[in-house]
């Protein structure tokens, strides 16, 4: 063996002893191998510091490469053995003096990388003096070891002044260090209240010119410090984008996208338009060149370019050709351009752009080939002129019967039919003979939807709808809530003995078998309409259904500025603002809550709030406007025994209204649960005590399987049931749940503290976290004199 | 491998490979920026090497890729190339490489030639592993120059080493035909080379084409040829982008780069051209019925190398996706006496459904056909020709040039006579993603 590698070779037994011995020898050359020995054994993970005193000696040396390696070891260790780390100090002290600017800015940097108090304090005078150092390469070490201070001991930094010094280095005739003192002045922002980085005009022009001399990550670090400035002078912005512009053509992405974030950043404020259209326009070729880069950085390029053709398509509407897939994309990239793609397609390129979706149907990767289907939906909802086109290549998978591609586009064709309410209905018949191969719930649903919706036109459409009803107990959620829908609107349409027959079985099931709150709240509602009113029925399911907008798929606004101010960080990548994943950065306020996820809970005075059942249950919303929840009652038991459709409610239950109803309070935040973030609460629905989630997954993975579980407490509360009832949560996504409690004897802890609950929440890719809920024992008690029937409501 | 911060779990990389190798079920390659338990791990994969960072912070991911891959660089640069035995063997070298290159997350000085000042360590040389055939352009992660020396070989061994340098011409090409045989998207990548191991770093130049023509076409589709139009020669890019040692001073009267080229390997010019080419390759497919038997189909596919036939291409490599209806296949290969069947081999993939057809060498004018004997489960039908594809091609050309960018000379100006450096220029041109569609 040669080189470095044979260090790595010895793992007897008294290797540590052996490292002592050799240590200690005088050849020089000898101690050097046993030092390098030691870092071997140090980055392969061994605990070589109990001879940290030993290794410590050989720090006093002429010779620059044994003290770079001890050195490393002293950062890697200090901070175990703090005492010992003060041995080293002197020798620091000494080194910063040297005449050699090599070993001056070797001890500064090494020295701020020791995190030990006691040596910090000795770093202070050192740092003053090479802060003012007469060679660059001091001096620009100097300002990076500000930064790393201010993380140890912000104090310390800024009782020394060094904030002041470090920001005279703004001025500085050395680019790097220019570029450094940014850098650094930029990091230590992050953590402190002070805004360091408010500059004079003056100040923001030596930084543009700065800007041409230093390196390319210099660069990065200017644009990025100009990108987070306040300008708001019309003429600032129009000499910054003079400034800027040439730094597209670089051949450094990074330096690219950030000039790109800074030139966008300052559009708005540019009043003249043909320069802004021209600015525009120089915006595209320097992004479309990121595309021929590695398939790393084409990732990171395709990520903002989604976020900037958001907000201008025009930089790029002339080039997406270059977004086809190729065949040696990895999968990663293929699923960016597809998603440009269609952002970018119009009714010039559509013909151009099917043609593509369309060969990629037909390829091996299975997620791709469903978002190719997908994206000829899209495209179908987005561009109206295009929509029969869309719908013929559709049509075309449809009959080669690849089982997901046939899934897929039943999905899309739903959509399509909503988009475009009678006018492509004759495509039913060819949907219909597909309808074995749907095995998935988003399509069984669809086509569910599909049947229910245009029930009048399909000849055997009760047949069709039974058919799914026999396996209704084992359908998954989604599709019960649409065969409910559909059962009700069959029968309205068409109120054959067949239907009713139908719509008894699915009701009585909803209402009595279940444990989904959704689904029987939706049938209870439909079983109250039907009973009382039927013409309201009818007005209420089959009314007319706003057309959905076409802009399902794209961002929030706000969002979309904020990741675009973010351009060119990791935030733009994930597509999350960076509070949601920065733990350091101060706490910004929460993201709005997402629609409809808590729904009236928290505003209604009416415990069956839920009973609305339409807007995020499902795939499919349905026309029943939610208000409809405020004439539902829950029924008596007795009329659960009654003819159906001739149910008397005359008894409507006065005590059903004013449950508690809790605000939920955050129990989790996403720092402390990995990701997961979640809010909490008692309350009562439907007359019975529940326990209220709201999650929030600001993880990168979705979340799936959640269950629930109470520690003993001193009420003996435990969940019904320990299964959350919540759809996977998407990366970004937020839901809520409620969970059915029940009590029992056995779980009492009289010694727990009766104003909270312990609770475990766990679920398959996280697995179990811990937190505490305020609790309060009133949403136990049942309204006296509500007749709840125990078999119903108890679960 | 080393902390700068102190701010992310010791586990962190084994985090990391658990995440990469697990990824969908192992099934696909991770993206190169993700996120676990709030620290984002950002990778590129070089030699078989995954270069990783990580971070807490809303950091420029451009950043860190582009420091990523240039750490990689200069493990090359130091090393001659990157792989984990070299990693291994050099790993004192490195860390004072990483010391020099970031201080507390911040790239400080990335080129390879600055960074010489400042190291002590020799490196280790390693053997190229044999194992992978020609070990000239086998590959893009090598680095398409294949010469595996470290460009500390001129400074520190005084003159004994040879004074060479290397110029390549690199294309990627990526074209994707239609049913009907036409170009339908067609894309050269280049990228002008530059590995230099000239001591006392001498400045030359490079010229090139006299008919280059950089710009996009007017919408309209006519093309401003800026005075240097001569007729079918042009050679016509859209963009391109130089190194930072590049001066263009003689570039837009002479077409001529000027450079000091630092140590190490860099791209003096990165180029992109959308304008049509001669396409190495064309393929076509014919699907028969057996007359012998309903269950079968005769699927012909031909390859027509269209380059002279003093060049030749290595390592062609067609795959051909089949429909779902095939259940096997049996293939002859060089029905056409010509050009014979030596260093030709079929293989059919049956879980992936594939067949590829693979070639050492393919000979420049020679024409090669496969026929293929393809068992149906279902019968014949017309809907079988449809389904097939798309075919893809793999292949690398070397001293060929799909842009015909050439350069004119290489000139070295340095001042001694008697000095005659060895001076390399080379194109080759490798296929990115050559598609035809069925």
């Amino acid at each position: 063996m040669s080189g470095d590698g044979k260090y790595f070779a010895t793992t007897k037994k008294g290797e540590i002893h052996e490292l002592k011995e050799e240590l200690r020898v005088l050849d020089k050359s000898r101690r050097k191998d046993a030092v390098k020995k030691v870092i071997a054994a140090m980055t392969v993970g061994k605990d070589v510091s109990p001879i940290f005193p030993d290794v410590v000696n050989c720090m006093q040396t002429d010779d620059l490469e044994l003290k770079k390696l001890v050195y490393l070891y002293l950062i890697n260790y200090a901070k175990s053995q703090p005492d010992l780390a003060i041995m080293a100090v002197n020798t620091f002290v000494k080194d910063s003096q040297d005449p050699n600017p090599l070993i001056r800015a070797l001890a500064v940097r090494t020295m701020g990388c020791i995190r030990v108090d006691k040596i910090t304090e000795y770093l202070c005078d050192p740092l003053q003096r090479c802060l003012k150092d007469d060679d660059p390469y001091v001096r620009k070490t100097a300002a990076v070891c500000v930064a790393k201070l201010y993380d140890i001991n912000p104090e310390l930094v800024e009782d020394r002044g060094f904030l002041d010094l470090l920001k005279d280095l703004l001025a500085d005739s050395n680019p790097m260090v220019v570029a450094n003192a940014v850098a650094a002045l930029a990091d230590i922002r992050e953590t402190s209240s002070h805004n360091l980085l408010v500059l004079t005009n003056q100040a923001l022009f030596k930084l543009l010119r700065a800007l041409n001399e230093c390196t390319e990550w210099g660069q990065v670090y200017i644009l990025d410090a100009i990108s987070k400035m306040q300008i708001s002078e019309a003429k600032d912005a129009e000499s910054i984008v003079e400034r800027v512009v040439p730094r597209l053509q670089h051949a450094n992405s990074a330096v690219v996208l950030s000039a790109v974030k800074v030139v966008l950043l300052q559009l708005p404020l540019i009043s003249d338009e043909a320069a802004v259209k021209a600015l525009i326009k120089k915006l595209g070729p320097p992004l479309v060149t990121l595309l021929s880069e590695e398939a790393e950085v084409q990732y990171v390029a395709l990520r903002n370019i989604n976020l900037i053709v958001q907000k201008h398509p025009e930089v790029l509407s002339h080039e997406i050709k270059v977004f086809f897939c190729k065949y040696n994309d990895p999968i990663y990239v293929k699923l960016e351009k597809l998603d440009i793609m269609i952002a970018l397609a119009n009714e010039r390129n559509i013909d151009q752009v099917l043609l593509e979706l369309k060969e990629y149907a037909t390829e091996v990767d299975v997620d791709f080939v469903r978002k190719a289907v997908r994206a000829i939906g899209r495209c179908a909802v987005t561009l109206e002129r295009a929509a029969e086109r869309c719908i013929n290549v559709l049509l075309e998978l449809i009959k080669q019967k690849v089982n997901y591609v046939v899934q897929e586009a039943v999905v899309v064709i739903k959509d399509i039919f909503r988009r475009y309410p009678n006018r492509y209905e004759s495509i039913i018949a060819t949907l219909c003979d597909s309808l074995d191969s749907l095995d998935e719930p988003e399509a069984r649903a669809s086509m569910v939807w599909i049947i229910g919706e245009y029930a009048e036109r399909i000849d055997n459409a009760d047949e069709l709808l039974e058919s799914f009803l026999e396996a209704f107990p084992e359908e998954n959620a989604a599709v019960q809530l649409q065969l409910v829908t559909a059962a009700v609107k069959l029968f309205l349409k068409n109120p054959q003995p067949r239907a009713q027959q139908m719509i008894q079985l699915v009701l009585t099931y909803a209402t009595q078998e279940t444990d989904n709150p959704d689904l029987r709240d939706r049938a209870y509602v439909y079983w109250r309409l039907l009973s009382s009113d039927p013409e309201a029925a009818r007005a209420v399911v089959l009314a007319e259904k706003p057309v959905i907008s076409q802009g399902t798929a794209t961002m929030d606004p706000q969002l979309l500025s904020t990741l675009l101010g973010n351009l060119s960080t990791l935030s733009s990548v994930y597509h999350l603002p960076p509070s949601a994943f920065v733990t350091r950065a101060a706490h910004t306020p929460a993201p709005s809550l997402d629609n409809g996820a808590l729904r009236e809970r928290t505003t209604t005075d009416d415990g069956v709030a839920a009973a609305a059942g339409s807007s995020s249950s499902g795939p499919v919303s349905d026309g029943a406007p939610s208000s409809a929840a405020a004439a539902a009652q829950p029924p008596s038991s007795s009329s659960l025994i009654g003819d159906l459709l001739d149910l008397d409610i005359s008894d409507p239950s006065p005590a059903a209204a004013a449950a508690p109803v809790e605000e939920l309070v955050e129990v989790m935040s996403p720092q402390n649960g990995k990701g997961l973030g979640i809010k909490a609460g008692f309350s009562r629905e439907n007359n019975a005590p529940v326990f209220l989630l709201q999650l929030a997954n600001t993880t990168q993975q979705s979340l799936d399987g959640f269950m629930v579980q109470f520690n003993k407490n001193s009420h003996g509360v435990a969940p019904a049931s320990q299964v959350v009832q919540v759809p996977p949560l998407g990366p970004g996504e937020t839901a809520g749940a409620s969970v059915p409690l029940t009590t029992n004897p056995a779980l009492i802890n009289p010694a727990a503290n009766p104003a909270t609950i312990q609770v475990a929440i766990r679920n398959n890719q996280q697995g179990v976290l811990y937190f505490t809920s305020p609790f309060k024992p009133d949403i136990l008690a049942a309204p006296a004199a509500s007749p709840v029937d125990d078999n119903f409501f108890g679960l | 491998m080393r902390d700068y911060l102190g701010n992310v779990p010791k586990a962190s990389s084994e985090i990391f490979f658990r995440k990469v190798n697990f990824w969908d079920k192992g099934g696909r390659d991770a993206p190169p920026v993700f996120n676990v338990d709030g620290v984002s791990y950002l990778y590129v994969k070089d030699g078989g090497v995954f270069l990783v960072a990580t971070t807490r912070e809303n950091v420029s991911p451009s950043l860190v890729l582009e420091l990523l891959k240039r750490i990689g660089g200069i493990i090359k640069d130091y090393c001659g190339l990157l792989s984990e035995e070299a990693v291994r063997k050099n790993f004192v070298l490195l860390y004072e490489l990483l010391d020099e290159v970031i201080d507390y997350g911040y790239p400080q000085n990335s080129s390879s030639e600055a960074l010489k000042e400042f190291v002590l360590n020799e490196p280790t040389m390693l053997k190229p592993s044999k194992s992978k055939g020609d070990a000239l352009f086998s590959g893009v992660g090598k680095g398409p120059t294949g010469v595996i020396k470290s460009i500390l070989d001129t400074s520190r061994t005084e003159g004994k080493a040879r004074e060479e340098i290397f110029v390549d011409i690199v294309e990627k090409i990526s074209c994707t035909f239609s049913s009907s045989g036409h170009v339908q998207t067609s894309q050269i990548d280049g990228a002008i080379q530059v590995k230099s191991y000239l001591t006392g770093n001498p400045a030359i130049a490079i010229a090139l084409n006299d008919s280059l023509v950089i710009g996009r076409r007017e919408t309209s589709g006519s093309v401003n040829y800026g005075g240097y139009g001569r007729g079918g020669d042009t050679v016509m890019l859209d963009d391109c982008n130089f190194h930072q040692s590049v001066s263009l001073d003689r570039f837009e009267t002479e077409r001529t780069l000027q450079l000091v080229p630092p140590d190490g390997e860099f791209a003096v010019m990165n180029y992109r051209s959308t304008y049509p080419f001669k396409p190495p390759f064309r393929v076509s497919t014919t699907v028969d019925e057996d007359p012998n038997s309903a269950l079968k189909a005769i699927i012909t596919i031909r390859i027509t190398p269209d380059f002279g036939g003093d060049k030749a291409a290595s390592g062609l490599e067609v795959v051909v996706p089949m429909p779902r209806e095939v259940a096997r296949v049996h293939c002859e290969l060089g029905r056409d006496a010509k050009s014979g069947a030596a260093g030709q081999t079929w293989d059919w993939q049956e879980r992936a459904r594939r067949l590829v057809w693979k070639f050492k060498r393919v000979q420049g004018g020679l024409e090669h056909t496969l026929r293929v004997r393809a068992t149906l489960s279902d019968g014949w039908g017309p809907s079988i020709k449809k389904s097939i594809g798309p075919i893809n091609l793999q292949f690398t050309i070397p001293m060929y040039c799909a842009s015909r960018l050439q350069v004119r000379y290489l000139q070295i100006l340095k001042e001694h006579k008697s000095h005659q450096p060895y001076r390399w220029v080379r194109y080759v041109t490798l296929s990115n993603s050559y598609v035809v569609r069925t």
